[in-house]
């Protein structure tokens, strides 16, 4: 897929102001709501949201100082995504507004005796830093600049896929997290 | 971090009746990121931590325990939105006097105020002290130091604050201790 960097980087930008306006509001509800579990196997807008956070301690610093390692690659205003990283990206998505389910890594799954109000405090710290990351991005080569993921070491992605990735798997659960409030 | 300060039991004294006490439930806050900090804190019993929030973690800066005074202190002399949060380890009863009250005290007399300046001699002197930790690469040396200031830190705090406070794992901290 072919994108322009411009573009991409703007929607990227539009999506995740978008996910710290929802995740802004939550800061309103009641310790209650902020733990409740629609279903026994489900997770709370608190555990979503730790999700989240824990995915971002390995990608922030890593985005961050592999942009800062190779911001000597040319800048390209172009970004043509990688079969593995479009792959990734598109599989948060989910199809047709059907999201496929998927098992979290042991890792990044919540351990419930961190969650607090500060919980989401952090998340929000992310994002600033994420918007400036984007911003950042914007006047670098999205195709030729790579990162590590956190699935695995062996594979490296494309940042622009990286970054669509990222973003992406936030949009799913925050959305996830705002369900817990619908009844 | 206990001052043990001739002008916090004066204070005290002098205000009497005016001065009210509120108790906090562990993990309850007492100020967070963004508030402004109006009152100044003697800990009557339990404990609290001052924290900074990163991306990452809570920060733990500071703690405070029975006879500390504590608050969110550039907050509290600016009046800005306060950096940090404060919050209590486990319940506590605080002391909490009102900024505007300590400021018609502290310019009653010469003594009051001679007694706040040593007060915040006090503070500065372990803000340094706390700057210097950071500065120290050996993390058994960090601990310490701090255990020289407070011989009673461990029990007191449990150990993962503590271990954030020395900038290290839990694991690290425990290892150095047993060691």
């Amino acid at each position: 897929m072919h994108f322009t960097t411009k573009d991409i980087i703007a929607e990227l930008i539009r999506n995740t102001e978008m996910s710290t306006r929802t995740v802004c509001a939550f800061k309103a509800l009641s310790p209650a709501q902020l733990n409740f579990r629609k279903t026994d196997s489900s997770w709370s807008v608190l555990e979503c949201i730790e999700h989240l956070n824990l995915y971002g301690d390995f990608y922030l610093p890593e985005i961050e100082l592999k942009m800062i390692a190779q911001r000597d690659v040319p800048f390209s205003p172009k970004f043509k995504s990688g079969v593995l990283g479009n792959y990734f990206a598109n599989l948060m998505k989910g199809k047709d507004g059907k999201i496929t389910k998927m098992n979290s890594p042991k890792d990044k799954v919540p351990d419930p005796s961190t969650l607090s109000t500060t919980t989401l405090d952090r998340f929000l710290k992310q994002q600033e830093l994420l918007v400036s990351l984007l911003y950042q991005a914007e006047s670098m080569n999205l195709t030729k600049v790579k990162t590590a993921i956190s699935l695995s070491k062996w594979i490296n992605l494309r940042l622009g896929d990286t970054l669509r990735f990222y973003v992406n798997h936030i949009e799913r659960h925050v959305a996830q997290a705002k369900r817990n409030l619908e009844s | 971090m206990s001052e043990n300060l001739d002008l916090i039991s004066r204070l005290i004294v002098s205000l009497g009746d005016e001065i009210e006490s509120q108790v906090y439930a562990k993990g309850e806050f007492v100020i967070r990121e963004g508030e402004v900090e109006r009152n100044f804190y003697v800990i009557e019993s339990g404990a609290v931590r001052v924290f900074y929030l990163t991306e990452h973690e809570e920060q733990v800066v500071r703690f405070g325990y029975q006879g500390s005074v504590i608050a969110s202190l550039s907050s509290f002399f600016n009046e800005s939105p306060s950096e940090f949060y404060i919050d209590a380890i486990r319940k506590t009863k605080l002391l909490v006097v009102p900024k505007s009250y300590l400021l018609e005290y502290v310019s009653q007399c010469a003594t009051n105020l001679h007694d706040y300046n040593r007060l915040l001699e006090v503070l500065i002197t372990q803000q340094i002290d706390r700057e210097i930790d950071l500065l120290i690469s050996s993390p058994t040396e960090r601990l310490k130091r701090v255990l020289r200031r407070s011989p009673h830190l461990f029990q007191q705090i449990p150990l993962k604050y503590i271990a954030s406070y020395l900038r290290m794992t839990p694991e690290t901290l425990s290892r150095i201790r047993n060691s």
